[in-house]
């Protein structure tokens, strides 16, 4: 290709022109600049790259291989789904955010430098907060900090590594990392790690994507974790501690979900347990777990988006999100419960849906690489992803008992209708021809997911978890109550915190202040007056009435000739 | 759901779980057959089973530590 920039650019350039534009014009541009980011990547040819010299570094801008090239198609395609999602959305501020974090995204996706990948990820970290701020729940903006200040440790923390891994003599360029005994590496790690909201470090994740704003949750549902996935595959494939890390979180958010009351509360826990499948998938390592847990990122990114979309429709509709207000829409809401079934199914793995030919190739890949009690832990939080997310959040969304009106309050605009739809298309397509997704992994394979034996495991598991939902469902009825997740550790504390740091400091200041104008105030009392000090006087201290005591003209007169004869005295 | 439309379900269900069990028996090959491809319906007791232990762990867990009494913010859209 003639011209070569890095297609992070597109996004990047192009959200400068979005304030520019007419409100109506934005999403329309928006769009225009995802297709034109899918034109570009998809004819980028593996082995380009693009070298810039800066200072006395050769950075790596674009690097393009069979991985990078993957996670950016996906996230050039979120940008599309995402702006005909938001079609009616008029916001400069929330374009301008979208898509400078779907520039981010893709920055890190084709960067080949630690130094080109710290600044994509901080600019990711930065505009999505935005998109958490422009939620409409009374708790967005405080979640939006706390969303900062975690992910703002997290680049600091890959800062620091990158800093001690360049001190240890390596280059700048982006390899994998194999030495397990090195602090750079660890620090890299646990940076990547938060991104990844992998346990105890994923609290940001359940806490601010269920308040972000509905488009803005779109987005967040597929970039930050998923690039963080992508660092993990090209850095970290074959560390061990991820295998466990990783069916901690799928474990970890299907318990959680089992709990949540908010519908995208249960869609966040269950980002958590699927990106554990993605990062077991880079703890095992071999080709083709890498290939798995790629495709399944890829999948996840279609089904998750439209999950996110279907309960932002309802959200939309309604005006409610909990489980505890919904229920009994299915009447009023019919098309959005078939558009969202199409995610749900995906997700749960259902044959003839993206899900199943994506997570049975990681699942395989742990039973190939003989972690068999992995395989069984994988297969165990798969069902309680049907359970969740394909029974109980539309259960009691659509279908069971209404707790609140069974009406929607607002019309919903048709774009929303048909960004769900693309979704849901795409989750079909590559269910249906699982070929064409895995011709583009980063490896070879002849995996075949349609066998007979994968058939019968995941028709039984889901036949017979749909047999336990049904018996056990009055105990699934959300619950109106908060949980305590792991940022209790900080949420906690945060009162004594900011007692120490803030209310001490500041009470210190008062105190001095106060100290400080006491002591001026008694001076000037003390001056006001000075003639209250001459004994007989009969002045008052304080107490100054020009008019009372001011001093007869003679008697300055007096003082006048005084000093004089004094000064007269004393020269002779 | 009225009676008659839950005994058709029941019976569907009941076909499909037969239907199922007997193609785990056609699905054996050389790469699956562990000794827990043999039990009958053994991944229909892990989809029962799991989903079951799922919801009571969970639910168990949510009661000891994870549940507070804090109420959930409100959309004010």
């Amino acid at each position: 290709m003639s011209i070569n920039f890095p297609p992070a650019l597109i996004f990047i350039l192009g959200s400068l022109l979005i304030p520019l534009i007419p409100g109506k014009l934005r999403s329309s541009l928006v769009i225009t600049l995802a297709i034109g980011c899918i034109a570009y990547v998809a004819n980028l040819t593996v082995g380009e790259s693009l070298v810039y010299p800066f200072l006395n570094y050769d950075l790596i801008v674009m690097r393009v291989d069979k991985l990078s090239w993957i996670f950016g198609l996906i996230f050039s395609i979120v940008g599309l789904i995402g702006g005909v999602y938001g079609f009616h959305k008029e916001h400069a501020g929330e374009w301008v955010s979208a898509l400078l974090y779907a520039g981010g995204a893709l920055g890190v996706a084709f960067a080949g430098d630690f130094f080109t990948l710290l600044v994509f990820w901080e600019l990711m970290a930065i505009a999505s907060t935005i998109l958490i701020f422009r939620g409409s729940f009374a708790q967005s903006q405080a979640a939006g900090l706390r969303y900062l200040y975690y992910h703002l440790l997290g680049g600091s923390l890959l800062l620091g590594g990158i800093i001690l891994h360049m001190r240890e003599g390596n280059s700048l360029a982006m390899e994998v990392l194999t030495d397990t005994s090195s602090l750079a590496n660890w620090l890299i790690l646990i940076g990547v790690m938060i991104n990844a909201a992998i346990p105890p470090l994923h609290a940001w994740l359940p806490d601010s994507y269920p308040r972000a704003s509905i488009t803005g949750a779109v987005f967040l549902s597929a970039f930050t974790t998923k690039s963080s996935v992508y660092i993990l595959l090209r850095l970290f494939p074959g560390w061990d501690v991820l295998i466990y890390l990783g069916v901690i979180m799928a474990l970890y958010g299907v318990v959680y979900a089992v709990l949540a009351n908010d519908i995208r509360g249960i869609l966040a826990y269950h980002i958590i347990s699927q990106v554990g499948y993605m990062v077991v998938g880079a703890g095992i390592g071999t080709e083709m777990a890498i290939n798995g847990a790629s495709a399944h990122a890829f999948s996840h990114i279609l089904y998750k988006g439209v999950l996110f979309m279907g309960a932002g429709m309802v959200l939309h509709a309604t005006a409610r999100s909990k489980l505890t207000e919904l229920g009994g829409l299915y009447k009023s809401m019919r098309l959005t419960f078939w558009l969202y079934m199409i995610g749900a199914f995906s997700i749960s793995g259902f044959p003839l849906f993206n899900g199943f030919i994506s997570k049975s190739m990681v699942v395989s890949a742990a039973g190939e690489a003989g972690h068999k009690g992995i395989y069984f832990l994988l297969l165990l939080a798969s069902v309680g992803t049907f359970l969740h997310t394909g029974l109980k959040l539309p259960y009691f969304t659509w279908l069971g008992k209404a707790n609140g009106p069974a009406t929607t309050k607002r019309a919903l605009p048709k774009n929303m209708y048909v960004g769900i739809f693309i979704g849901g298309s795409l989750c079909v397509f590559f269910g249906l021809a699982p070929q064409v997704l895995y011709n583009w992994l980063p490896y070879n394979t002849d995996f075949r997911p349609y066998n007979l034996y994968h058939l019968v495991e995941s028709c039984q598991i889901l036949l017979f978890t749909f047999i336990a939902f049904m018996l056990l469902r009055k105990k699934l009825a959300g619950e109106n109550k908060g949980v305590v997740d792991t940022d209790f550790l900080y949420r906690r504390p945060a009162p004594a915190f900011q007692r120490v740091t803030v209310d001490s400091v500041n009470s210190f200041f008062g105190f001095a202040e106060k100290g400080f104008k006491k002591i001026v105030a008694g001076v000037a009392t003390l001056g006001v007056n000075p003639l209250a000090y001459i004994p007989f006087s009969g002045e008052q201290k304080g107490e100054f009435n020009p008019d009372v005591s001011r001093p007869p003209l003679a008697r300055g007169i007096c003082v006048f000739i005084l000093v004089f004869v004094a000064l007269a005295l004393w020269a002779f | 759901m009225d009676k008659i439309s839950r005994k058709i379900w029941i019976a569907i269900i009941a076909v499909a779980t037969v239907i199922l069990i007997a193609l785990q028996y056609l699905a054996l090959n050389e790469d699956h057959d562990h000794w827990y491809d043999k039990i009958p319906g053994f991944w229909s007791l892990f989809g029962f089973i799991g989903c079951w232990l799922i919801v009571v762990a969970s639910k168990k867990l949510g009661k000891l530590f994870i549940q507070t009494e804090e109420k959930e913010d409100k959309y004010v859209d």
